[in-house]
Parts: structure tokens; sequence; C-alpha cells
């Protein structure tokens, strides 16, 4: 790796350490590798959102060419939300593409990617699914996304209705994300999505 | 007697080693210049430490003049009497120019060289110096607030003030950073000054220039031309000022003559104000300023960086006026580049590169084709009417459409092959040596299965995840397009198949 890349990561890793949002809480960064190639974030879900207290896992990866080139982040925690892949973890944010400026850190990354999941950009979706439930039924979409929060963030608000749909689709055979995935993508709609799953 | 002998000997030997230690010494310091006149070029060898008086009175005979009839002119500035030949920083074979008082001006001349202040007679380069570092110091108060009404961002000024008010540290010389094509490096930079019209080096400037506007653009500064050329004899008759012309000279290597000039990089300065690279976060003692309004540095291992990590990515810009170039790294709006010998930081290798793909861009963005045959990539100005065109270098005949052998009929429907893709962005370009036929024939093949064209240019992309929606990475065409339809992106694929 890169010399310039590797010594810029230090520097950013220590002042993200130093950071008050760090003392906050409100993000965390980890070393995976000694070399600075590799990184794990950790941003909390934003008060008064849907992903209110999740924490979210990201997976980021320094390029050689950075700070040049944007840092490749992914959400490894599963998440609902327009903007990031349910499926994958990707992200759909200017900043991460054509709008990274070689002045931007690790840390203006973390605090971008938890603006993002305040405020969603469904007209620039990454999660087709997701942006269409956002756009048609805001309030079945802010469900969805709690109970995903709970379910794998750690976030504190369990939908008893939600748990008890995918536990009838598990007790059918289906894996549990899968059920999850499918009740989701139908609004929970248990029949249809049944029908989705067993079609 | 023996003792008497070797006594002799010892002491003849001391004596030569002392002559021998002596002359050296003297070689050492002897600086050999060439002085200019109306009459011609005479070769000089002086001691760095005599005054001007004293070449005065060296060259007057020669020329059959009286010394207090001659001006001694070297980097826009007369010379005073006074000033000793090693403060002027003249290299070996440095050209000083001796020209005869002209009659009208000879009072002004007494009165000059009788001030206190003669030392306002220094050679341009060293005055810059001067100004820029002893402007608390007060000889040059009228100059210095002329150039602080008019300074402006990039302005040689806004750095004396810093060094004003921090004047206990030991002053620190200007450089000027220039390419030298002799030593084929970045060196430092010495400042001279000729007439705008007749080139001539018998040449003084009225006012210091402030700023690098006013040394890179011309017809800035006002000056005398002393050379007896008769368009500027016209000028000065009519009372019209000539204008100085300011070109750098490498103060690495022994001057090869008048025209061995070095181009200026007026972007890459002593970091006066210790400004932190914005790349790195270091504080170098030299760093690459950006043209933008937020004084954006690197340092110039990471401009060099910079300049690798764009050129691998086809990220420059094709600039109407400046030609092939980057801007601000942070974005800054109107950053670019303007002096592209600034990219000659670049080793060989990335230099030749840059070159190609210059080349290439231009081409291209003339409405040009670059020939698809590998190790070929040659640049072809075609009718845009031709649809079969022949490469004047290899002889390859291909369909300007497809980039495939020429055929007759429609091009063949692209093939539709899924990518192995994994998660990431839309569109990378996936190699961009392709267009100029670098790869073997496994990654051609490789790349002809895995990659579609750009619909707009051509360009082989590959599709490692996401949406359908594609935009070229190739700057300057960032054409919006369809992976499926292989056609401009619209509103149709939006709701169709966006994701598929």
């Amino acid at each position: 790796m890169a010399n310039i890349a590797a010594q810029r990561i230090k520097r950013e890793f220590k002042e993200v350490i130093r950071s008050e949002e760090v003392a906050k809480c409100a993000i965390k960064l980890d070393l995976v590798d000694n070399n600075y190639t590799e990184l794990r974030g950790e941003i909390a879900g934003p008060p008064d959102t849907a992903y209110e207290g999740g924490n979210f896992v990201l997976e980021i990866k320094v390029p050689e060419t950075y700070p040049f080139n944007p840092p490749k982040v992914r959400f490894i925690t599963k998440i609902w939300h327009p903007n990031i892949s349910s499926v994958t973890g990707a992200i759909c944010l200017d900043i991460l593409k054509d709008q990274w400026a070689a002045a931007m850190t690790l840390r203006t990354v973390l605090l971008s990617l938890q603006a993002l999941l305040s405020a969603a950009e469904p007209d620039d979706p990454q999660d087709a699914v997701v942006a269409r439930q956002y756009k048609e039924n805001v309030e079945m979409f802010r469900l969805t996304a709690r109970h995903w929060t709970n379910a794998y963030a750690g976030g504190p608000n369990a939908n008893p209705e939600c748990d008890e749909k995918i536990k009838r689709l598990v007790d059918m055979g289906i894996e549990e994300h899968q059920a999850r995935v499918a009740l989701s993508s139908y609004n929970w709609d248990l029949e249809r999505a049944t029908e989705q799953l067993f079609s | 007697m023996l003792r008497f002998f070797i006594s002799f000997f010892s002491s003849l030997f001391q004596m030569m080693i002392h002559i021998l230690t002596t002359k050296k010494h003297i070689i050492q310091n002897v600086l050999s210049i060439y002085i200019k006149t109306t009459g011609g070029n005479i070769s000089i060898d002086i001691d760095p430490k005599c005054d001007v008086s004293h070449i005065k009175k060296m060259v007057a005979p020669q020329i059959g003049l009286q010394p207090e009839e001659l001006k001694v002119i070297f980097a826009g500035k007369e010379l005073g009497d006074d000033i000793i030949i090693e403060e002027c920083d003249l290299g070996q074979q440095s050209i000083l120019h001796v020209v005869k008082i002209k009659p009208g001006n000879v009072q002004s001349k007494i009165s000059a060289s009788s001030t206190p202040n003669s030392k306002t007679l220094m050679p341009l380069c060293e005055s810059l110096d001067d100004l820029m570092f002893s402007a608390s110091s007060g000889s040059r108060t009228a100059s210095i607030s002329i150039g602080n009404e008019t300074s402006t961002s990039d302005s040689l000024l806004d750095e004396i003030e810093v060094v004003a008010n921090n004047e206990k540290s030991k002053p620190k010389k200007v450089h000027f950073y220039v390419y030298c094509p002799t030593c084929k490096k970045l060196t430092q930079g010495k400042l001279r000054v000729r007439c705008h019209f007749c080139k001539s080096g018998a040449f003084t400037v009225h006012s210091d220039p402030q700023n690098w506007s006013h040394v890179l653009e011309s017809k800035q500064i006002t000056g005398t031309c002393e050379n007896d050329s008769e368009f500027c004899e016209n000028i000065l008759q009519n009372k019209e000022p000539t204008f100085a012309e300011f070109y750098f000279k490498c103060s690495e290597h022994i001057s090869l003559g008048e025209n061995d000039q070095a181009v200026p990089l007026d972007l890459i300065r002593p970091n006066l104000r210790q400004l932190q690279c914005l790349a790195c976060f270091e504080i170098t003692e030299t760093i690459f300023s950006f043209p933008c309004e937020d004084d954006h540095v690197t340092c110039l291992d990471c401009f060099e960086a910079y300049c690798k990590a764009k050129l691998s990515d086809r990220q420059f810009w094709q600039h109407p006026e400046y030609g092939y170039t980057l801007a601000c790294p942070s974005g800054c709006a109107n950053s670019f580049i303007k002096e592209i010998h600034h990219f000659r930081l670049l080793d060989d290798e990335h230099y030749e590169r840059y070159h190609r793909f210059a080349t290439e861009e231009f081409v291209l963005q003339s409405g040009g084709l670059l020939c698809p045959q590998p190790g070929c990539g040659m640049g072809i100005l075609a009718d845009p009417e031709c649809i079969r065109i022949t490469c004047q270098n290899c002889k390859y005949v291909f369909c300007r459409n497809c980039l495939q052998g020429y055929h007759i009929g429609s091009c063949d429907p692209p093939e539709i092959q899924e990518t192995s893709g994994t998660s990431g962005d839309c569109g990378t370009e996936l190699n961009c040596d392709n267009r100029n036929g670098a790869g073997d024939d496994a990654s051609r093949t490789t790349i002809k299965v895995i990659t579609k064209p750009c619909p707009s240019c051509k360009t082989p992309t590959e599709r490692d995840g996401g949406c359908m929606h594609m935009v070229c990475t190739r700057a300057g065409c960032q054409f919006h397009w369809c992976w499926v339809c292989q056609t401009e992106w619209t509103r149709e694929c939006m709701g169709d198949h966006w994701f598929g």
C-alpha cells in the first residue's frame, strides 16, 4: 500500500478516536489489519429515526490511491434503507463516488452516513424495493426499518406482530432472513409473501 | 651536506605545496562571466568579492570609453558601483550588460549613485528577495504599500507579511521553481528580465513585479530598453514605455547562453505560511499550491501521487485552453492547473503515459478515432461520413461504429454476457490501456466478454454490481447510459429495468 494512504489513515484514525463523536458513542472505528488497508466502522442510529438505538457496522476498505479516491464502504449490518442495498449493504452516496474530495476524511464519511440514515434520498436509490415502499407508504417503511434495526442492529423496539409473522414462515421451513425480506417487500402481507416464497 | 639537501628539498617541497594550494584557492574564486556590450561580447574572469566599479574599470578600456560613462545592467536593474558581485547571485558564464550612459540620463544616474541608499540598484532577483523579507525594515516602504493594496491571493506579498511578523527567525531566501529542460528535473530558478520587443537583456525595469501575474503575463511592467535597436529607439523617442519580459533560468547548471531558459512552475512554492498538505497532513518545505480560493496545498509527493491516481483512472480533463490537466483534489471550482509543465514532476513512465492520454483525449474530442488494433492505437481524424476506416499506421481496416474489422451491413448485435460481478459502484472502466492495444490476446478476450462499450465513446466498461444506470468514467465523456439497452439512460429504463 502506498505510503501516503497508510500515513493518512493513521492520522485519521487518531482524529476519529479523539473526536467528540466517539466520546458520545455516535461513531466508532477499529483497525482490521495492521497496515491500515481495512477498517471497521460503527455508527449509532440517529435519534428520532427508525434506526434509533441500533448500531450499524461498516466495512471500510482503503484503496492504494487514497485520499485521491474514496474509501470503499458498505454496511455489514443488514439495514432497510432506500440508499443502501438490503442484500449487499452497498451504499449509494455521492461523496463515496464522484463527489469525493481529498480533503474529506473517514470521520466525515461516518458522519455523512449517519446523516444519510436521518435523511434518505429515495430519488437516488440503491435498493429499488425499499425506495418504492418509502415513496408509497412511508409508515410501512418506518415500521420495517425499525423492525430490521431491532433484528440486526440491536435496536430496542421489537414489533411482536412482525416477529410473529416471521415465526410462522420459519415454521414452514423458510430461513429467517429470507422470510423477513419477503414480508418486508410485500408490506408484511403474509399471504403475498408466502405466495412469492413458494412460487 | 646530505642534511642540507634534505632541508633544501623539504623547504622546496613545502613551497611548492604552498604555491599549489594558494593557486587552487585562487582558481576556486574566479568567476567567468560574459560582458555584452553594443560592440560585442567580452569574456572576463573576476573575483566575486570585487564590486561593480571594478568591472567598469576592466571593461572601459576594451571598448574605448571611460568607466564613468558606463552602466552595468543585470536582471532588470542597473548595478550601483559599490555592489559586490557575490551578492548578485551571478552564476558562472552569466551575462552582464554594459551600455554607454545616454547623455540625457547622466544626471539621473549621478543622483542615483550619490544617494546613500544605492542598494536599490540591486539586480531584480535579489531585490525581490529583499522586498519579500525586509519589508518592515523600511527603505522600500513605498513599493510595498503599493503592493499590499493590489495584493491578490497569489501575490508574492502574502508571504511578506507573515515573514515580517516573524522577523527574528532567520530569513529564508525565496525560491522560484522551474522545470529545467537541461537538467530534466525540478530545480530552483532565477528570475531574469529582457526587453519585450527586442529581447535584449540590456533592460531596466521601472518597478519590481509584485505578483505572479506581473511575471507570467506579458506587458505588465514597464521599463527602459538600453539596447540600441531601431525599434526600441523609436519607442523611446516617442516617450512610450517599453515593456519587460520575464523569464527564468535554472540555477543548478552553468548557463548555456541567453536562450537557456526554464519553464516557471508557479504553483510550486516555498511553504512560507506553514500550510498543511491536504492529503497527508504533513507540513513540508516546498508545496504545490492549487489555484483555488481556499488555498489548498499538497506536498510534492502527494501531488505526484494525485497525478498518478487520476492518470490511471483517466480522470484528467481536456481543458479547452490549458490542455490535459487536473483541478484541485478538493473539487474546488475553477481550479484547473494552467501550466501543464507541472506534470513534468511525474517520472518518465508516467509522463509518457500522460502525454499519450493527452494526445488520445485530444483526438477523441476533435471527433477522431483511435485505431483499435493491439499495439497500434494510432489517432485517426477521418471524414465523419466515412464508416470504413483504414489506419495509416498498421493498415488495419475497421468499422467506425463497432471498432471491429470492417464489414458490410449492420454491426453485430452486442453480445449479452453477464459478468460475475462483485458488489460495488456502477460503471468501472476495466482497462484503460486496451484502447492502446497494450493488452495481450487473453486479456483482450476477457475485456470483450465482461465489458460493454460506452455507447458514446466506446470505452470498454465493466459493471461490477449496482444498478443498470452507467456513467462513463472517462473524464470528458461521462455519458449516462443503460447497461441493458446500451443506449442513453432514459426514464423508461428507470421504470422498466433499473435494477435488472
